[in-house]
């Protein structure tokens, strides 16, 4: 997928590269619905990079985890440079929130974003053996499959995460590559989905949650993929001494380990969606943090990522406040 | 007398499932919910309508290695003869039941054949998976679809390998054609009503022809032994491949040839059980050393590891044989889409060049 935005980023990477300690993008997958995560360590290698509609992963998430890589750049004195859509910029933010990452360290190129694709949205429409390219023109997607061209509109194939996206542009950023998106939701409809969930009477909502967590594998791709999830190898999920959870699949350790796992998210998740889409068995989990993120907006009037400058309302404590 | 080859229509599926899983624990792939469409293997239960026309994102290794197992049950009691002491008493679990594994794919079976090499073959033999595996019977599909992520070919394997099955299923227009592949189908076979014609069988032969002409997938991987141990200590390399990796545990728990597993006694209050559950090498936990010490510290030293078990040390170990299966579901699941063929292709590339 070599789009003229694509080339231009390419461009402007290569003007700062001598910059950077190294540059986290995108490169092609191994389909052409696919996009894997690159570090880019030589300017020779900055063509291999790629940005469009395929582009799912939230890179940020190494920027947290991977602590060596900001290391590697105080050392040389660089910058790690990231490419960031609205969503990851987010996380960014959250990130220099949480002290875990520093901004004079970052080269950021912020891209605007329409919104990515389901794949999985793709294969229940057409067969995916065979697909050559994906493009879009437009709001329209086109494409190539071993039967010939499809065209599907864009919204129809858009994740779930990006139907409800409200900062399609990124919030931080050293350079911006592209045009300003306008969002496709308004803010009073962000909560729709978790909405629907609430208007449950209270044992139907515990039947789907039940439903739904009992597929879950425990293999913790949606901890892993979590910027915000920083407790690496100290999970209470896997900590042997203390033993919090057993190692039985039943749904008590799965309600745990999820629950848990958003209630530490609480006021810092910034709604990347990653965690539901990593999920090998389609688990709706994001809906949990959104039912957070809805709470958090209510009672303290905060939104996590959006200013680098606030206090996270659950970091911190305030002798004065009511209405708790 | 039951007719070496029978014939399921379509239309009669569901009620021949349900005469079967009368007579055995039937396990088949189906769709966790309409709308989410992750096919999985889940005992069979009247009403469910399997996906035989896609492979399943979870494959049947729950049927055989289940993600956690009971290996013993285990209470205290008091002594009556030393009320001051308590005693130990000790129970096993139940044995298996006659189990049929409906709908697998080669690479499925193919899983197996390499879990038999750990737990059936020795020196050291695992009672409890070699008496589930003894009591389960396998039915194959001549596989006919494949996507970007399959290389079956790659692996020694193909469509239409039937190593491992005990019978084999041909999808033709209409139905599937049953047939036995050795003596223990019998008990499938004679469930079934109605024999394939000379036509069905006809058209079964062609379509196994055509899956066996199929080449699944790029280059060969099964001798990557050597280039993998003059690449293991090329930290650049594994750093240049993996580097995306996140090190969560989907590659090895969708994989039909991870069987890595873990013990613990899971106790409540003077009673509890001892249990067998799936565990991963991507995980930190599973090689931390009771010292703090952790000789594979980050995800590079884990996936490295992943390669090496399947591509190295496992053919060391059993005459050659590879630990990989090619379903491409490590490929698919992956969040980050790491691709392992392309990590075993390049092991050789400048390894050898250095040479």
């Amino acid at each position: 997928m070599k789009t003229s935005l694509t080339t231009e980023l390419h461009e402007k990477i290569r003007e700062v590269f001598t910059e950077l300690e190294l540059m986290i993008g995108w490169e092609a997958g191994f389909d052409a619905l696919h996009t894997t995560p690159v570090f880019i360590r030589s300017a020779d290698d900055v063509g291999r990079l790629t940005w469009g509609l395929l582009c799912a992963q939230n890179l940020t998430t190494y920027l947290g985890k991977d602590l060596t890589l900001m290391a590697a750049a105080r050392e040389s004195n660089k910058k790690i440079g990231i490419c960031v859509k609205g969503c990851d910029s987010r996380s960014i933010v959250g990130l220099i929130q949480d002290r875990l990452i520093e901004r004079d360290r970052l080269y950021i190129i912020g891209l605007p974003c329409q919104g990515v694709i389901d794949w999985k949205k793709v294969a229940a429409r057409m067969p995916i053996s065979g697909i050559s390219s994906v493009r879009i023109a437009g709001q329209e997607v086109i494409i190539e499959g071993a039967a010939g061209e499809r065209r599907f509109d864009l919204q129809e194939l858009l994740a779930r995460r990006c139907l409800r996206c409200l900062y399609p542009n990124p919030l931080i950023s050293d350079c911006v590559v592209g045009e300003t998106v306008a969002p496709r939701v308004k803010k009073q409809d962000v909560h729709q989905d978790v909405a629907k969930i609430e208007g449950l009477s209270l044992q139907d909502r515990l039947a789907f949650w039940q439903q739904e967590l009992d597929r879950c594998l425990r293999c913790y791709a949606c901890r892993n993929a979590c910027p915000f999830c920083i407790c690496q190898d100290r999970c209470i999920a896997e900590t042997r001494d203390p033993k919090w959870l057993s190692q039985y699949v039943k749904l008590p350790e799965k309600f745990l380990f999820h629950f848990i796992h958003a209630m530490h998210l609480a006021g810092r998740c910034t709604e990347c969606g990653e965690c539901e889409r990593v999920c090998p068995m389609d688990i709706p989990v994001t809906l949990i943090k959104e039912e957070l993120n809805k709470i958090t907006a209510e009672l303290l009037d905060y939104e996590a990522g959006l200013d680098v400058n606030a206090v996270p309302p659950l970091v911190t404590f305030n002798p004065s406040e009511t209405g708790l | 007398m039951v007719s070496a080859s029978m014939y399921i229509a379509q239309d009669k599926l569901t009620t021949t499932l349900d005469e079967l899983a009368k007579k055995f624990e039937l396990w088949v792939p189906v769709a966790a919910m309409e709308k989410q469409r992750v096919v999985r293997f889940m005992p069979y239960q009247a009403g469910m309508e399997p996906v035989l026309a896609e492979q399943s994102g979870l494959g049947p290794k729950n049927a055989l290695l289940p993600q956690v197992e009971t290996l013993l049950k285990f209470s205290y009691r008091k002594d009556v003869d030393d009320p001051g002491q308590k005693r130990l008493q000790l129970e096993a679990p139940e044995p298996p039941k006659q189990a049929l594994i409906f709908g697998a794919r080669p690479c499925d079976a193919r899983g197996f054949l390499i879990f038999d090499q750990v737990f059936s073959h020795g020196p050291y033999v695992d009672d409890i998976y070699t008496a589930r595996r003894e009591t389960t019977l396998i039915a194959t599909l001549v596989c006919l679809d494949e996507d970007a992520a399959c290389f079956c070919s790659s692996v020694g394997s193909g469509p239409a390998d039937m190593e491992g099955s005990d019978l084999r299923l041909t999808p033709i227009a209409g139905g599937y054609v049953v047939e036995a592949l050795n003596d223990r189908a019998q008990p499938v076979m004679e469930v079934l009503a109605e024999p394939a014609s000379e036509i069905q069988l006809a058209a079964a032969r062609k379509v196994q022809e055509e899956a066996a002409q199929r080449r699944v997938g790029g280059a060969d991987l099964t001798q990557s032994r050597a280039s993998f141990l003059k690449r293991f200590e090329d930290m650049g390399y594994w750093r240049e491949m993996v580097s995306q990796c996140l090190s969560c545990g989907i590659c090895t728990y969708v994989c039909p040839t991870c069987y890595c597993f873990s013990i613990t006694d899971e106790m409540k209050e003077d009673r509890g059980e001892r249990i067998r559950s799936w565990d991963s090498c991507m995980f930190y936990t599973y090689t931390a050393e009771a010292s703090g010490h952790n000789p594979r510290p980050t995800r590079l030293e884990r996936y490295r590891n992943r390669v090496g078990h399947k591509f190295g040390y496992f053919p060391e170990k059993y005459q050659g044989m590879i630990a990989c299966c090619g379903c491409g579901r490590c490929i698919r699941g992956c969040p980050v889409s790491i691709d392992i063929r392309r990590v075993a292709e390049n092991l050789k590339e400048s390894s050898d060049a250095c040479a």
